[in-house]
C-alpha cells in the first residue's frame, strides 16, 4: 500500500513537473539568458512598451464592464427567475465553448467593412474592427461568463433570507445590495475578477483577428510576443512572455487567497 | 415553511404595482424602472457582443445554400484539420483524465511537503496566456530544443500543447468530490477483505466518475477550439499538422468568409454534441448511483 502510494506520488510529481514546472522555469531561463542588463534594455523596446500600454488599457475598459454585467446578470438569474432567465443562464456560458478564432471571426462578420453593421458604422465615422473597440469587444466576449459562473452558485446557496430581513427593517435596495449581497459575494466575485483579468490580458486568437496586429498601433502584448517569434526575435519574445508569466503568477496568488477565504466562509457556515 | 410565502410575493411582485398595501417594502418590487433599464442594458450588451455576431456566423455559413456549406466543410483540408483536431483532443483528454484523476487523488489523500505548491501550480495553465505556453513549447520541443527533441509539425506536438492547457479541468472537477467523499464504504470494503485495487475500482472510481466525465468534457471542448498554445508548435502544415481553428484563421484572413463560417459552425456543432454527450452521461451515472 505505502509502496504503491509512493509510486503514484512520484508519477504525479513527474507529470506536473514535466508539463508545468519545466516550461515555467524555461520561460524565466530564456528571458534572463543574457543577464539582467540585457533583460532591462529589452524592456525598453518601443513596440513592446506600446503593446503593454494597450493591453493595460483594454483591461481597464473590458474588466469593469464584465464585472458589472456578471454581477448584474447573476442577481437577475438567481433573484428574479423566469423562463427567460433560464435561457440567459445557458446563453451566458456559451462563450466558454467557442474557439477564440471563431470569436474573432464572428465579430468581424458584424463589425468589419463588409459586415452587418460595417457600412452604418463607417458612415458614422466609427471604426470598430482593427482598432481599440474591436479588441475590447473580443476581450469581453471571451471572458463574459467568468464572473457569473462564480457568483451564481454562491447566490443560490446563501438564499435571500438576509436580504428579506434587511428589507423588513426598512433598508432600500441600494443599501441591501451594498451592505448584504455584495459582502457575501465579495470573494467569489474577486475570484471571477481575477479569472477575467487573466483571460483579458492573455487573449491571443480572438484579438489576433479583430486587431489587425499592427505594431505600435493595435498590437497587444500577447500579439507582440507572437510577432517577435514570427520574426525570429525569440529573445524579445521571451522578455514579453516572462512579464505575462509574472502577471499570471500574481493572479494565481490572488486566486489562491480568494479560494481560501471562500472555503473559510463555507466552514463557518457549516 | 418559509418557501411558500416567498413564492407568493414573487408572483405578486410581477403583477402588482410596487409596494402597494404592503407592510414592508419588498426587495423585488421596488424601483422597477431602474431594474428594467438594467435588464435592458444587460440584454443589449449580450446581444451586441455575443448573440448578433453568432447569428451572423450561422447566416454566413448557410447564405450560399446547404450545398456550399457542405462543400466547405468536406474539403480535404477541412476534413484533415477537423480529424487532427479531434484526434489530438481525444488523446490529450484521455491522458489527462487518467493523470487528472491520479493528481486529484495525490492532492487529497496523500500528504507530503510542498503539496500546496503543486496544488497552486495546477491552476497555472488557466492563468498563463496561451501564447506564452505556445512559444515555450515551441522552443522546448522545436528545432532549437535543449533536449534535442523536435516534435513541431506533428500531431504529438499539438497533443502536448493541448495536454498542458487542459490539465486543470479534470483535476479541479474531481478534487472537490474526492474531498467530500467519506471513508465509510471504503473501510467497510477493506474489513471485508477487498484489495486496494478492488476498492478503488468498485467504490471510489464510480463515485468520482460523473465529475471526471464533466471535467473531461470541458477539457475536450477547450481542446477542440485551442489556438494560441498550438499554433507555434504545429507549424500549420495543411493536411498534416493544421488544427481546425488554425484552418479557420487562414480562411478568414484570405477573405473566404463563407468557408470560414461554415467550418466554424461545423466545429461548434461538434463541440456542442460532445459537451451534451459528456453531461448527459455524467448525469445518468450520478442518477444510477442514488
Amino acid at each position: 500500500m505505502t509502496r504503491s502510494r509512493l509510486i503514484l506520488r512520484c508519477v504525479v510529481l513527474f507529470y506536473i513537473a514535466a508539463l508545468i514546472g519545466v516550461p515555467l522555469i524555461f520561460v524565466f531561463q530564456q528571458a534572463f539568458l543574457h543577464g539582467f542588463g540585457a533583460f532591462f534594455s529589452a524592456l525598453r523596446d518601443p513596440a513592446m512598451d506600446h503593446s503593454i500600454l494597450l493591453t493595460a488599457l483594454v483591461a481597464v475598459v473590458a474588466v469593469p464592464l464584465n464585472v458589472l454585467f456578471g454581477v448584474g446578470a447573476s442577481l437577475w438569474i438567481v433573484r428574479h427567475p423566469s423562463r427567460f432567465t433560464r435561457v440567459l443562464d445557458t446563453v451566458i456560458d456559451v462563450p466558454l465553448a467557442i474557439s477564440p478564432i471563431i470569436v474573432g471571426l464572428v465579430l468581424e462578420l458584424v463589425y468589419a467593412q463588409g459586415g452587418w453593421f460595417g457600412a452604418a458604422l463607417a458612415k458614422l465615422g466609427w471604426q470598430v474592427m482593427f482598432s481599440f473597440p474591436g479588441i475590447v469587444m473580443a476581450s469581453i466576449f471571451v471572458s463574459l461568463p467568468l464572473v457569473s459562473r462564480q457568483v451564481i452558485p454562491l447566490l443560490r446557496e446563501i438564499g435571500d433570507h438576509q436580504e428579506q430581513t434587511a428589507s423588513t427593517l426598512g433598508a432600500g435596495p441600494v443599501r441591501i445590495f451594498f451592505s448584504i449581497t455584495l459582502r457575501s459575494i465579495t470573494w467569489a466575485a474577486a475570484y471571477g475578477v481575477s479569472l477575467t483579468l487573466a483571460r483579458v490580458i492573455g487573449e491571443y486568437g480572438a484579438v489576433l483577428i479583430v486587431s489587425g496586429n499592427i505594431a505600435l498601433v493595435t498590437q497587444t502584448l500577447t500579439l507582440n510576443i507572437g510577432a517577435n517569434f514570427d520574426n525570429f526575435n525569440n529573445y524579445q519574445g521571451f522578455v514579453g512572455a516572462v512579464l505575462l508569466a509574472l502577471s499570471s503568477i500574481v493572479l494565481l496568488l490572488i486566486l489562491g487567497v480568494a479560494r481560501h477565504r471562500e472555503r473559510r466562509r463555507n466552514e463557518y457556515l457549516a | 415553511m418559509l418557501a411558500a410565502p416567498r413564492k407568493q410575493t414573487q408572483a405578486e411582485g410581477a403583477k402588482l404595482p410596487p409596494a402597494t398595501g404592503r407592510q414592508f417594502r419588498d426587495v423585488r418590487a421596488t424601483s422597477t424602472l431602474s431594474r428594467g433599464a438594467a435588464k435592458g442594458l444587460a440584454i443589449t450588451y449580450l446581444s451586441l457582443i455575443v448573440l448578433i455576431p453568432l447569428a451572423a456566423l450561422v447566416t454566413n455559413a448557410f447564405n450560399k445554400g446547404l450545398g456550399s456549406f457542405w462543400r466547405a466543410v468536406t474539403q480535404t483540408e477541412s476534413i484533415d484539420a477537423l480529424r487532427l483536431t479531434l484526434l489530438c483532443a481525444f488523446v490529450a483528454s484521455a491522458i489527462n483524465a487518467m493523470a487528472g484523476l491520479a493528481t486529484a487523488w495525490v492532492l487529497v489523500r496523500d500528504r507530503f511537503a510542498g503539496q500546496a505548491i503543486i496544488n497552486a501550480l495546477i491552476d497555472l495553465p488557466f492563468a498563463l496566456p496561451t501564447v506564452v505556453a505556445g512559444v515555450t513549447f515551441y522552443t522546448l520541443y522545436g528545432p532549437l530544443s535543449p533536449f534535442h527533441v523536435n516534435i513541431t509539425g506533428t500531431w504529438i506536438g499539438v497533443t502536448v500543447a493541448i495536454m498542458f492547457v487542459t490539465l486543470p479541468f479534470t483535476v479541479r472537477s474531481v478534487q472537490p468530490v474526492l474531498e467530500s467523499l467519506t471513508f465509510n464504504a471504503e473501510s467497510a470494503a477493506a474489513t471485508l477483505g477487498a484489495s486496494p485495487a478492488r476498492i478503488f475500482r468498485t467504490i471510489t472510481l464510480p463515485a468520482l466518475m460523473p465529475a471526471l466525465l464533466i471535467g473531461t468534457g470541458l477539457a475536450f471542448a477547450r481542446a477542440i477550439g485551442e489556438y494560441g498554445s498550438v499554433v507555434f508548435i504545429s507549424n500549420n502544415l495543411p493536411y498534416r499538422s493544421e488544427v481546425a481553428s488554425s484552418y479557420i484563421y487562414s480562411l478568414a484572413v484570405s477573405d473566404q468568409t463563407n468557408s470560414a463560417a461554415s467550418v466554424a459552425v461545423a466545429l461548434l456543432i461538434i463541440a456542442l454534441i460532445l459537451l451534451i454527450f459528456f453531461n448527459v452521461t455524467a448525469q445518468r451515472l450520478a442518477k444510477k448511483r442514488t
